[in-house]
């Protein structure tokens, strides 16, 4: 019975990226239509025409001093890190957990998962607590808002029973099957919901970065 | 809801957002995560921390919303999931004007603090476009946008005012520097620089041009200036107007070819620089072809190239400097500003944060032709107020003529112990002129000529109050300000003045009701008051009153002349 549970919830899982692809795809399409603008005046005294601007932008994500909010906010950033890196290793344990078997089983890979998605859901615990109680948190939120973010740190609580089962920590298939479906809802749910952020950033930071790069006023802070 | 229950205006924005959804547009509307992380960077949040509504992304929700409700399909299938919303009544419209006219500068400083960077000015402007396209807008917006239209530019200057000034200035050149040459070129053909104003020059603060037209002088310089098409502010920059926005920017263009100059100097506004340089021939669809550059620019060079001589020990008083948003963060003028105040003053010392991190001016975005979000824009200067006393600097500079009057507003409003300079002036007191000019001898009884006197000067608009609050203090008088009719009323008893100036369009009281007021009050029925107004049409708010009549009246635009004459023909005093 678990074996077939098991089975259906592995050809869910690959049927739902697969889903998630074609819809992404579309996605870009979709945008893609919309006429990019483009600068007509001369490059400004101290504007760049390269690429350069464009990757310094899309580099920002890796720059918290770039910014005054990171810079000042050094801890949102680096839980902010530690959240996103823990989406990126709860999609790598979903996606190989049946193709490398033997990776997921080493002790030390175990810990270091479990630990990573332990504390990306309580960043993610966090961050739903600090949109329930700040003022313009929930000014600003949508009900996708507290959703997204509510079945991500769900799925990373998940994601750490699952591991501890891979790993032989713990003996219950239930976990990786919960495990396997929570993330097929989650790959169905994405491109809908304000996680596509992702795939919206490389095409936004390169605009930006490629309009104010033209002008000179994208700059590494001074003073 | 039926089609018939929306308002056609609303009906008539929904048609219009499609051709100003560029793919940069869009993905500012979609890639918001509301994280929050704008917040702190807006300085409306900062000044004004108990109100959420003043965080940048729920200004930005407000096109988001009417985005996904009517091009996202995420919004079609469940509007309320994602936070789609189409207006619906007028009310709804004026709140959205509210939004994005009185609560954004469109300063861009979230942009630069966003994770994702999520463009929120930009999105802000495309709302304000939609809105003003419909008619719904601000007063001081559709009576700039009216003028812009009409006359060419947008203080409503006519072009015999214009050229009376320019000439007026030439003449105190010429007489000043014992030079013909010193007289300003308009219309000259094949001049290397065409040389264009923001009209508050011409009309309020014409001692930057003259300022300007020394330097040229001074560096030897085959310049002139256009008689039309001088205008290099552009309230489609502020209003979202793309279309009016690319029409004036013509204006220039077609003057600057038809005078064949070789170089178009932008003077000192961030409004102007960013509209002519970076945003017109966006506007306009039509790729430029010719050089533009910001006379601070200019300035640097002719020092540089030794073409002019400056003392800096002329200008030894502690001086910072603030960027202009406009400038800055959208145009890249952050060094130049800076390389010239080293050049020119002896003690420069930086604000922090500064350049793109600088705080806004709080005159940005238009927000001082927008008389009824004052003083939501006061309270928002908080920030910037702290920023400006913690340098300790007597003289802020600036390169926006916007950020005059915004950051002169705070320092009064704030009693800050400082003055707002522009770099033009600087320059031009730390000149040295080759042949030195014959320096006229002071005349003390004519400066002084309304010492003793106090006057009230009655207007809603700053810079009009500054003019004519310089325009007094120059000549002796000690003067009170006041920017409405209950504050006007409260001083006339309170400060006993020897004459009033009363602007009559003000929101709240207008002058013709405190025109009444003064009269029908014994305290006050004998004082002399002199209506200076840039609405003709309004005087039957004074001449249709059973009371007597006011002993001046004066149409703006004013000039220095016209004032002075008026005030001490008022007062009986011989010339």
């Amino acid at each position: 019975m678990e074996g077939n549970l098991l089975h259906t919830a592995e050809v869910v899982h690959w049927a739902a990226l697969a889903f998630m692809g074609v819809v992404y795809t579309i996605r870009l399409i979709w945008l893609l239509k919309f006429k990019a603008g483009g600068d007509k005046q001369l490059p400004g005294d101290q504007g760049r025409t390269d690429l350069g601007p464009a990757m310094y932008s899309m580099a920002n994500v890796v720059m918290p001093w770039a910014m005054e909010s990171t810079r000042k906010g050094m801890f949102f950033y680096l839980t902010f890190a530690l959240f996103h890196l823990g989406v990126t290793v709860g999609i790598f344990l979903a996606i190989f957990s049946s193709l490398l078997p033997t990776f997921f089983a080493d002790q030390n890979v175990a810990y270091a998962i479990m630990a990573i998605l332990g504390l990306a859901g309580l960043v993610g615990f966090g961050r739903i607590l600090r949109r329930l109680v700040r003022p313009v948190m929930r000014l600003i939120s949508t009900p996708d808002d507290y959703f997204s973010v509510t079945i991500l740190t769900v799925w990373m609580f998940i994601g750490v029973a699952c591991q501890a089962h891979l790993a032989g920590l713990v003996n219950n298939t239930n976990y990786l099957i919960a495990y396997l479906f929570a993330t097929s809802f989650f790959l169905v749910y994405v491109p809908f919901s304000k996680i596509s952020h992702y795939l919206y950033y490389p095409f936004i930071r390169y605009y930006i970065g490629k309009t104010l790069g033209h002008r000179g006023s994208v700059l590494p802070q001074k003073g | 809801m039926t089609k018939k229950d929306v308002s056609w205006k609303v009906q008539k924005m929904m048609e219009l957002l499609p051709p100003k959804l560029s793919r940069q547009v869009v993905l500012s509307l979609v890639s918001c995560v509301h994280c929050g992380m704008c917040n702190e960077a807006c300085h409306y949040v900062k000044s004004i921390p108990d109100d959420p509504k003043m965080t940048p992304s729920y200004k930005a929700d407000q096109l988001r919303k009417i985005f996904k409700a009517n091009h996202d399909w995420t919004g079609r299938v469940a509007p309320k999931w994602v936070g789609a919303k189409t207006p619906i009544t007028e009310e709804d419209l004026e709140e959205l004007k509210d939004i994005a006219f009185g609560t954004c500068t469109n300063c861009r400083r979230c942009t630069y603090n966003c994770p994702m960077g999520v463009d929120t000015a930009t999105v802000n402007r495309v709302m304000r476009g939609l809105l003003t396209r419909v008619g719904v807008m601000p007063e001081g917006v559709w009576a700039v946008s009216k003028d812009s239209w009409e006359i060419g530019n947008q203080m409503g200057v006519l072009m015999e005012d214009y050229q009376e000034t320019l000439e007026w200035i030439s003449e105190e050149l010429v007489d000043e520097l014992g030079d013909e040459k010193a007289a300003i070129p308009i219309d000259k053909k094949n001049a290397n620089i065409v040389y264009t104003v923001n009209p508050r020059e011409v009309k309020y603060d014409p001692r930057t041009i003259t300022n300007a037209a020394m330097i040229f002088y001074a560096a030897g310089e085959d310049w002139t200036m256009p008689s039309f098409g001088w205008d290099q502010t552009n309230f489609g920059l502020f209003s979202g107007d793309d279309v009016m926005g690319g029409n004036i920017y013509k204006h220039l263009e077609e003057k600057f070819k038809e005078l064949s100059g070789n170089l178009l100097v932008i003077s000192e506004c961030g409004h102007g620089y960013r509209s002519t340089r970076c945003e017109g021939p966006n506007w306009s669809a039509t790729p430029q072809d010719f050089r533009m550059e910001s006379s601070v620019t200019t300035m640097l060079r002719y020092i540089k190239e030794g073409k002019i001589k400056v003392d800096k020990t002329k200008n030894t008083e502690k001086v910072t400097f603030h960027d202009s948003c406009n400038n800055a963060r959208s145009c890249g003028l952050y060094e130049e500003p800076r390389e010239l105040l080293e050049l020119v003053t002896t003690d420069f010392q930086e604000m922090y944060p500064n350049r793109q991190e600088n705080y806004c001016c709080t005159g940005g975005g238009g927000a001082m032709s927008m008389a009824e979000y004052t003083p939501r824009r006061l309270k928002s200067g908080k920030i910037k107020a702290e920023q400006l006393a913690a340098t300790g600097a007597k003289i802020v500079v600036t390169s926006c003529h916007n950020c005059v009057d915004g950051l002169g507003d705070l320092i009064k409003h704030y009693k800050l112990d400082m003055e707002v300079k522009q770099l033009v002036d600087l320059v031009a007191e730390a000149l040295v002129m080759e042949k030195p000019a014959e320096v006229p001898e002071e005349k003390p009884a004519e400066a002084a000529t309304l010492a003793g006197y106090k006057i009230l000067v009655v207007d809603d608009e700053p810079d009009m109050r500054t003019f004519l609050s310089t325009v007094f203090e120059d000549n002796g008088a000690s003067v009170i300000e006041a920017a409405d009719g209950e504050q006007a009323l409260t001083l006339a008893k309170s400060e006993k003045p020897s004459l009033v100036t009363l602007d009559l369009s003000m929101p709240g009281k207008d002058g013709g009701e405190v025109y009444a007021s003064i009269r029908q009050d014994p305290q006050l029925a004998k004082l002399p008051v002199c209506i200076v107004t840039g609405r003709p049409e309004l005087r039957k708010l004074i001449y249709d009153r059973d009371v007597p009549r006011p002993e001046g009246y004066l149409d703006k635009p004013v000039s220095e002349k016209d004032i002075l004459v008026n005030a001490r023909k008022i007062l009986d005093l011989s010339e």
